[in-house]
């Protein structure tokens, strides 16, 4: 009788390191691959954690995707890049984004200093007045 | 006096009596060097219809109606007048950077494309900014290509 118990808990066993080797990837998002060879890393390392859940080609948040699409934003042209760094750079400045009430349910969304001064400083361009 | 009619006594006062709250509209410059039609950018129609439809707010030129110096409504002339600078000033054009300019360009093409500029309630008193689809797409089209030699400039 001992002999038939052990059989199935040492399958079960095995079963657990089976899956626990299985288990899947982090999900990553491979739509953002398309502006490696532009945006920085660190970049766009905080982009994908902090700003990608709303702003996505797919996002159910219709006012956040209408605003900014980063599957979208890479491939469009030079011009409306800048504009929309700069519209970045105002928002963050504001303390505007991510919104207040979004971070009342999800305090964690909340920008560190250092990915905040990351974003800044990217969306910041080069300063350049017009001549 | 019947009930109603010192109701309206009541309500004509109250409106001469507002009258003499200061109205603050924001001040009127003609003479702005650094105005966008001064910029090289724009010209002719599109520059005419910018002026037309969006001088009288945004920018320091604008021409205030008789009824905007009456209050209530001066308030709101005077609140819409100021946000509208605020957003964007054109006669304050030349000291906006570059990416400023090319996200208020951007704002612009959306806005117009969307009906959201001019604002309805401006249109309802002034018929001149009422503009059509095809004056709509006109500045839409300039406000691109604007975009694209500003771009360049970058």
């Amino acid at each position: 009788m001992k002999k038939f118990g052990l059989l199935p808990a040492a399958a079960i066993v095995g079963l657990l390191f089976f899956q626990a080797a299985q288990k899947p990837e982090p999900e990553k998002h491979p739509d953002l691959n398309l502006f490696d060879a532009k945006m920085p890393a660190n970049v766009k390392a905080v982009v994908e954690q902090k700003c990608y859940g709303c702003h996505n080609a797919e996002s159910k948040n219709e006012k956040g995707k209408k605003k900014l699409d980063w599957d979208f934003f890479e491939s469009e042209k030079k011009s409306k890049q800048l504009a929309t760094m700069s519209k970045i750079n105002e928002v963050l400045t504001e303390g505007d984004m991510p919104p207040a009430r979004f971070l009342e349910n999800k305090p964690e969304g909340k920008l560190s200093d250092e990915e905040m001064a990351i974003l800044k400083e990217w969306s910041a361009g080069k300063k350049k007045k017009a001549e | 006096m019947k009930a109603w009619q010192y109701t309206g006594l009541a309500i004509a006062l109250i409106f001469l009596g507002v009258q003499f709250v200061p109205n603050d509209l924001p001040e009127v410059s003609q003479d702005n060097p650094g105005d966008l039609l001064g910029s090289g950018i724009v010209d002719g129609e599109v520059a005419d219809l910018l002026q037309t439809a969006c001088y009288n707010c945004h920018s320091n030129a604008t021409k205030y109606p008789w009824y905007s110096q009456v209050a209530p409504v001066s308030w709101l002339v005077a609140k819409d007048v100021k946000m509208a600078r605020e957003e964007v000033n054109f006669s304050t054009w030349a000291e906006y950077e570059l990416m400023d300019q090319l996200a208020i360009l951007d704002d612009i093409y959306s806005n117009v494309e969307e009906k959201h500029m001019p604002l309805p309630i401006y249109i309802t008193m002034h018929a001149e900014a009422d503009l059509d689809d095809v004056q709509r797409q006109k500045i839409v089209d300039w406000a691109e290509a604007a975009m694209d030699i500003i771009a360049e400039e970058y």
